[in-house]
């Protein structure tokens, strides 16, 4: 069986209107694929930045991977939330980007969304907070029902993911 | 010669924990140490140091510069539990107390040569102003019990920090017996970008 090794970090996020944010992400794969170590989704600490505006949360992922076949390959999504000093929680955004199919380490640049609602939630939203959210979170990396959306542009997520991949070649794999 | 079928692959590590930025504060040292997986074992090197006290150059920059150095071999079975180094940061307070300035983790790097790795470093911060009041003037500030904890995942959702500084590692690395345990860790696409480039304005 072919093993992937996925290691790296959700380095920060950057470019949301709010500041004190957090995020919550999970690996979500096909059927073919195993996940052997490692913790498959987690919530990151809630950072508020003094230098700056990018928030940082240097949120560490280790995840061991056996697969049968290259379908279904993992997909990392992503929620942004924003915290507030009273302690609410507001969304900022949803996001999703393939893992890496090559070897070695990337610099990922997740871009997010947020749905807007009518005029009514938008301007309840500025005032009061809160917000649309999605009912069912695999819309997010899915593209079956996206249609029915109409959503707004978010910020920006960095992360470092390292990629090592064994026995691909014995497989004739190339990648 | 032996190793035709090795069944572990070493890690070698070495380098500094170059400089510091922390535009707030000054007089500060820094520690290291590494976590790691249960298929992991140190084999020679130190696994965890204290650095120097050093204060801001006089410069525009006004970096602090540890060039404290980091020298470590592991071996092991499973890339699963790749080592984290983590630092924290440590000076005085306003009335000569000790208190965490910044915690960071980064992962080893994963390829072998050289590598330059800025890492954000925060600290927890108060849950009420009154608690933030009160450890001001008493000199406890909110800090972990391990600094350990900041290279796992688990446990980190109902923490609140202040991202408040940087810290520049150079590491050079090195592998042994990787590629003959079938494991690949090259690649063609060698973009990355550091945590430099993500703030600029504030390190240039």
């Amino acid at each position: 069986m072919a093993e992937v090794h996925v290691i790296g970090q959700i380095i920060g996020a950057k470019g949301f209107s709010e500041s004190s944010l957090f995020c919550k992400w999970g690996i979500h794969t096909g059927g073919a694929w195993k996940l052997l170590s490692g913790i498959r989704e987690g919530q990151t600490q809630v950072d508020t930045p003094q230098l700056g505006d990018m928030a940082y949360w240097a949120h560490p992922i280790d995840l061991h991977f056996a697969t049968k076949g290259l379908q279904g390959w993992p997909r990392l999504h992503l929620q942004v939330w924003s915290q507030d000093s009273f302690g609410r929680c507001q969304l900022a955004g949803y996001g999703f980007c393939h893992v890496p199919s090559s070897p070695g380490t990337h610099s990922i640049e997740c871009v997010t969304w947020r749905p807007l609602g009518g005029w009514r939630e938008q301007l309840a939203r500025a005032f009061v907070g809160g917000g649309p959210q999605l009912l069912h979170s695999d819309v997010v990396y899915s593209g079956a029902d996206r249609y029915r959306l109409h959503t707004a542009s978010a910020g920006t997520v960095y992360m470092e993911l390292n990629l090592i991949l064994r026995n691909f070649g014995r497989y004739g794999v190339e990648c | 010669m032996a190793a035709f079928n090795p069944t572990v692959f070493l890690l070698m590590v070495n380098g500094q924990v170059e400089s510091a930025l922390f535009p707030e504060f000054d007089d500060l040292y820094c520690k290291y140490c590494f976590v790691y997986g249960q298929d992991w074992a140190p084999t020679s090197g130190l696994e965890e140091g204290i650095s120097q006290i050093t204060s801001k150059s006089q410069d525009v920059q006004q970096t602090l510069i540890w060039n404290f150095p980091i020298d470590i071999t592991f071996k092991s079975t499973n890339p699963y539990g790749w080592p984290q180094i983590v630092i924290s940061v440590y000076g005085p307070d306003i009335f000569g107390n000790d208190v965490v300035r910044g915690y960071g983790a980064v992962h080893v790097p994963l390829i072998p040569g050289r590598h330059k790795r800025t890492i954000p470093m925060f600290v927890p911060e108060s849950t009420s102003r009154l608690q933030k009041l009160t450890s001001w003037f008493m000199g406890r500030r909110p800090e972990y019990t391990d600094p350990k904890l900041v290279a796992h995942g688990e446990g980190r959702q109902v923490t609140r920090v202040r991202s408040q500084g940087f810290v520049t590692l150079l590491l050079n690395v090195v592998t042994k017996d990787m590629k003959k345990l079938g494991y690949d860790t090259n690649s063609l696409d060698m973009r990355t970008f550091s945590v430099a480039d993500l703030s600029e304005g504030i390190l240039k």
